[in-house]
């Protein structure tokens, strides 16, 4: 096939890739090398691409009275606990929704799925109310909520998804040995669901991880997540660009990460396993 | 199969029940209780001034809702923003896919590259277009300066303040689709196109006439969640310009944010949420229908 391919073709190909890899990494690996960067380096005129890299924006970060490590808790907190229960939850009701005989089954599905789609600013408005009626402004609790309030319907779909690919035949033998429904279950269906736990694991997580909407108006002083802290800082008056960019590194190099780590099963995860 | 259906039957589904049951109660509780309350909350006039308070107002915030030019001119902008976004990142996204399922090395490393923009938080995205856009020393600033194509402050100006964010969303959400399509590729017969290929058929006419109807619902799939994900997200918009310029990139979540937390007029933003809930509702009805057209057939 590729000794065919005509060396126009071939370079305007390696050219169109190019754009695209500037394009996509350029905004990233500017904010990564700038968060290294002196201040007279990152506000200069002209683009410095040579300069005497520094840590200070870090140290600057995680110093002082108002330093990172509590906003990196609360959002450690706060995410961990919201993936935690929607896993858990979501993967027993999955295992159910996908084995259940249901008249009506779809409309179960539809419904778990609208309360995933529907528009965060639009959910904020009665559950700002509600909390405040509640107390739960500026707690863990309120947080998690508010984001068990996407992450566990996408849960539940995905694990579906995940149950509704494994073969019956290994959970019917075990049925005719004898085995208990829920015996198949933990010993037999969830070993197998190993790289769908920890796809929907890390995609609660990144969600999670990088919401601003739910902090920003349900947050308080003592949990203000790290995308919080970014803002903070955006909207002082002159702006910290050095710190900022730190931040920005912080907040994106782990999501990044992991989520490379799950890329195979992508697709399935995003599209709610409408595409397989 | 027979026996597997009879042993069901004998043994009952309590056990699925069992299982269904705190994932559906816990959703329940966390999305019926708001889903009324804010039904109930765009009948009235409600109150945060001296504790909560509700009054009844009837179809008030609603009449408002339909009379209101701002509310509409929000509705436009947002139209224009959905169709800019989603439009460039279906064409780009599919464009990407078709480049990288061509790549015969190197294809896994450069998705990987392309996917990085997808797990970026929003608020990070619209840090980086400011930093990136700053008219003072930002890179793509000074880049289109030096060009000549823009001088000025980007995000300060009507039109380009728009172009800008729809460019960050594009920038953020292109990967998705084009990992969707990518995945649709595999599905494309290759035996078919390598027959085409030796009676002489030209890529164009392979694209129009294979590839492109063979991952049609694939294209959907991905045109559907970036729809139901363009009213749902709203952070880029408001790190950067905050609907500004003079309203020129107000799209409706931001004018609904501004209703309830600037101006705390909250029966009315719930009657505008509520609005914006049936759209995405006719999304998510499409997306269903779609996703289980797609399961008969496969």
């Amino acid at each position: 096939m590729t000794n065919r391919t005509p060396l126009p073709v071939r370079i305007a190909k390696a050219v169109l890739l190019a754009a695209l890899l500037l394009w996509t990494l350029v905004p990233i690996g500017w904010m990564v090398l700038s968060s290294f960067k002196p201040d007279n380096a990152i506000t200069a005129n002209t683009p410095q691409v040579f300069f005497k890299p520094t840590l200070e924006h870090y140290q600057a970060l995680f110093s002082g009275g108002n330093s990172l490590w509590s906003y990196v808790f609360n959002s450690l907190t706060v995410a961990g606990a919201s993936t935690f229960i929607s896993v858990v939850l979501g993967c027993m009701a999955g295992y159910g929704l996908s084995r259940i005989r249901l008249k009506g089954k779809h409309h179960l599905a539809f419904w778990i799925i609208s309360t995933r789609m529907a528009p965060i600013a639009a959910v904020i408005v009665p559950l700002y109310l509600l909390f405040r009626y509640l107390y739960l402004l500026d707690t863990y609790t309120g947080l998690v909520i508010a984001y068990l309030s996407f992450n566990l319907p996408f849960a539940i779909w995905l694990m579906t998804a995940f149950f509704d690919d494994l073969p019956p035949d290994l959970e019917e033998a075990a049925m005719i040995d004898g085995a208990t429904k829920w015996q198949v279950f933990w010993h037999v269906s969830l070993p197998l669901m190993k790289p769908g736990l920890v796809t929907t694991a890390i995609l609660c997580f990144i969600f999670a991880w990088n919401d601003y909407s739910f902090a920003q108006t349900f947050a308080g002083p003592n949990t203000q997540t790290i995308p919080i802290a970014a803002a903070q800082l955006l909207t002082q008056t002159g702006i910290d660009w050095g710190k900022l960019l730190a931040i920005g590194t912080i907040v994106v190099s782990p999501m990044a990460i992991f989520g490379l780590l799950v890329k195979r099963w992508l697709v399935r995860g995003l599209t709610l396993g409408a595409v397989k | 199969m027979a026996l597997r259906n009879g042993k069901r039957s004998r043994s009952g589904q309590g056990f699925e029940l069992a299982m269904m049951s705190p994932a559906l109660i816990l959703l329940a509780v966390i999305s019926l209780i708001p889903f009324f309350s804010i039904i109930w909350m765009s009948f009235n006039d409600v109150s945060l001034m001296g504790g909560l308070s509700f009054d009844f107002s009837g179809l008030e915030n609603w009449q408002r809702l339909f009379t209101d030019p701002d509310i509409r001119s929000s509705w436009i902008t947002s139209l224009i923003y959905f169709v800019a976004t989603v439009g460039l990142e279906m064409i780009l996204g599919t464009l990407i896919a078709l480049l990288v399922h061509s790549l015969v090395r190197g294809g896994n490393l450069v998705l990987s590259l392309l996917l990085i923009p997808m797990f970026i938080a929003p608020v990070i995205v619209g840090l980086l277009g400011r930093f990136m856009l700053d008219p003072s020393h930002g890179l793509y600033a000074w880049l289109l300066q030096t060009i000549g194509l823009f001088n000025g402050n980007i995000l300060g100006n009507v039109g380009s303040a728009m172009v800008a964010v729809v460019l960050m969303d594009v920038w953020e959400w292109t990967p998705l689709v084009a990992l969707i399509v990518l995945a649709g590729l595999a599905s494309v017969p290759g035996d078919i196109i390598e027959a085409a290929e030796m009676d002489g058929a030209r890529y164009p006419q392979l694209l129009i006439h294979i590839i492109l109807p063979s991952i049609s619902g694939i294209l959907l799939v991905a045109l559907l969640i970036r729809a139901m994900d363009a009213i749902r997200f709203f952070a880029i918009i408001f790190i950067t310009t905050q609907g500004g310029p003079a309203d020129s990139t107000k799209i409706i979540p931001i004018r609904l944010y501004d209703i309830a937390f600037r101006f705390f007029d909250l029966g009315y933003a719930a009657a505008v949420g509520i609005s914006m809930l049936v759209f995405s509702i006719l999304v998510a009805i499409a997306f269903v229908r779609l996703f289980k057209r797609q399961e008969t057939t496969s």
